[in-house]
């Protein structure tokens, strides 16, 4: 059963994101200038503002940085509540908002190992497969 | 029709410091106003920008002494929608040859007054703020952010569930406590320094007792922050009437000059930036601007009036700006350093967590009191130079204010 989401933000460069997701992967658009990454996407490199960008694979692996649960129901009812919330740092480098996936607050630990995993979800637009991430 | 000018802060220069100064200063019933929205008598009704917006204006002039006539320049800053610059000059019955639109959250709008005012484009510039924000039921959080225009931490992250303002601070919250081993009652104690300073304002929205108990009992927003950890949502309205230096002389009340402001944004990695940097990038660098600007150094500042969106965001700030260590900011605060008669009171009226969520404005409105030694049972003896800080989640804009003679 896919999940319920609120809506994704939608654009060319969203869309692109999105579609590497149903096929598995993760992928952040890199500078062919300044080589760094850039999220969430951009039209431009969010770093030295370069237009050349391409998808580059990330390797999934990250450790948790900092986490959140919600319980404001800031969703009217799309999420049940409390809702965690992970900051994953990638090895590659960026920081990326996430949910964990197979653990919840009381197992959070800074630091803590994570690898990412696609759900099934659903919005306004479509079906999708989202990024959450699992223990190590 | 009068001149008027595009938003857009002036870079910090020695030219422009202590150019001009705050003569008058006015702000609505934030704690009866407060009262009457909660409680809805019969006959109540809605506040609008524009009725909260003159109401601050007349106690400004009245506060100020000059007439209508002296004010040459009006600047508007509604926050959630307003009426036109024009149009709120026909309302309030002025005539500005110089209008300055589009203002927003403190510190922008004044560096920006204080400029029109060095280039010769007006004299007297009634400054009108108003946020309506309880009136219009706004939310923090969810679907709010949709559209061009707000940063993406605010709005790219629906699919995970993650939005509100709160959150952001929550992030912070979490890797300090791993970081530096601080526990809630820590970061709690800033809300009970808050709201005691609040307790000694006569108009703050929240002024019953907070202990650490009530505290730690109350209900997570976005855990771990509590409901005590974010600011109040009210509305409200503040006026500054900010004039030439040279015509700010001989007033009723001591000119609060305008000494130096900074600025400074984050690019890109936003996110690393705000949790494990906490701006302090960014606060320095916009505090070394305001400070050589301004001419004065860390150890002069008497009194920090800091944007507290959130207890921890106040404390980021502290630590930042550089009055304390990272890391050392709760302990500065739980041993009474923020407290008047420590060694940096802080947010003396209650800021925005006890006081009114007026968006710097109220802050600034403390930093006038304070520095014309008319804050009553709350006054920081003898103080000469205060400091406004504002930290969004990317920025910093800080100014700093000196008593005029």
């Amino acid at each position: 059963m896919a999940q319920r989401r609120p809506d994704r933000t939608r654009g060319p460069e969203h869309d692109a994101f999105w579609a590497w997701c149903d096929k598995g992967e993760l992928r952040l658009q890199g500078c062919a200038t300044c080589r760094q990454l850039s999220w969430p996407p951009v039209k431009a490199c969010e770093h030295c503002g370069g237009a050349q960008l391409s998808w580059e694979p990330m390797s999934g692996r990250g450790k948790v940085v900092s986490w959140c649960a919600f319980e404001r129901d800031y969703y009217n009812g799309t999420l049940p509540i409390p809702w965690d919330t992970i900051l994953v740092s990638l090895e590659e480098g960026p920081l990326f908002v996430s949910n964990p996936e197979g653990f919840s607050w009381p197992q959070i630990k800074p630091d803590m190992p994570v690898t990412v995993a696609f759900i099934d979800c659903e919005d306004a637009a479509g079906p999708f497969r989202l990024p959450v991430f699992a223990p190590a | 029709m009068p001149e008027s000018t595009a938003a857009g802060m002036p870079p910090a220069s020695r030219e422009l410091s202590r150019k001009a100064a705050i003569v008058g200063v006015g702000e609505t019933d934030y704690h009866l106003d407060y009262q009457a929205a909660r409680a809805k008598p019969p006959g109540y009704e809605l506040p609008t920008p524009e009725s909260l917006a003159s109401s601050a204006f007349e106690r400004a002039l009245a506060d100020s002494g000059l007439r209508r006539e002296d004010i040459d320049g009006l600047s508007t800053s509604f926050i959630y929608g307003g009426p036109s610059a024009g149009e709120m000059a026909q309302h309030l019955g002025v005539g500005p040859r110089h209008l300055i639109e589009g203002g927003g959250i403190m510190a922008g709008p004044l560096p920006i007054a204080c400029a029109a005012i060095a280039e010769g484009k007006c004299d007297t510039v009634a400054m009108v703020y108003a946020a309506a924000s309880r009136a219009i039921g706004r939310q923090y959080g969810g679907r709010t952010y949709d559209g061009d225009g707000a940063p993406s931490s605010y709005y790219y992250y629906h699919p995970w569930g993650w939005s509100s303002q709160a959150a952001h601070w929550a992030f912070i919250w979490s890797w300090y406590q791993a970081a530096y081993g601080a526990t809630e009652a820590d970061l709690g104690a800033v809300a009970v320094q808050l709201r005691k300073n609040a307790q000694a304002n006569s108009n703050a929205v929240m002024q019953a007792p907070l202990s650490i108990e009530d505290y730690l009992a109350s209900r997570y927003i976005v855990r771990p922050l509590h409901l005590f950890d974010l600011c109040l949502v009210n509305d409200g309205a503040v006026c500054l009437i900010v004039r030439r230096a040279d015509m700010a002389r001989e007033m009723p009340h001591a000119p609060v000059l305008v000494a130096g402001w900074g600025e400074a944004k984050a690019k890109g990695d936003k996110l690393n930036n705000l949790v494990r940097e906490r701006l302090r990038p960014q606060l320095q660098a916009a505090g070394d601007q305001a400070f050589q600007m301004a001419g004065l150094s860390l150890p002069d500042v008497q009194h920090f009036e800091g944007y507290d969106a959130s207890t921890i965001h106040l404390i980021n700030q502290l630590e930042g700006h550089g009055f304390v260590k990272p890391g050392a900011g709760l302990e500065f605060c739980k041993s009474g350093e923020m407290a008047i008669g420590g060694a940096l009171p802080v947010n003396t009226e209650g800021g925005m967590l006890s006081a009114s969520y007026m968006h710097g404005w109220n802050h600034v409105a403390e930093i006038t009191r304070q520095l014309r030694h008319e804050a009553g049972p709350r006054q920081i003896e003898g103080v000469e130079v205060s400091m406004f800080s504002l930290a969004q989640t990317d920025q910093s804009h800080p100014i700093l204010f000196a008593r005029g003679a």
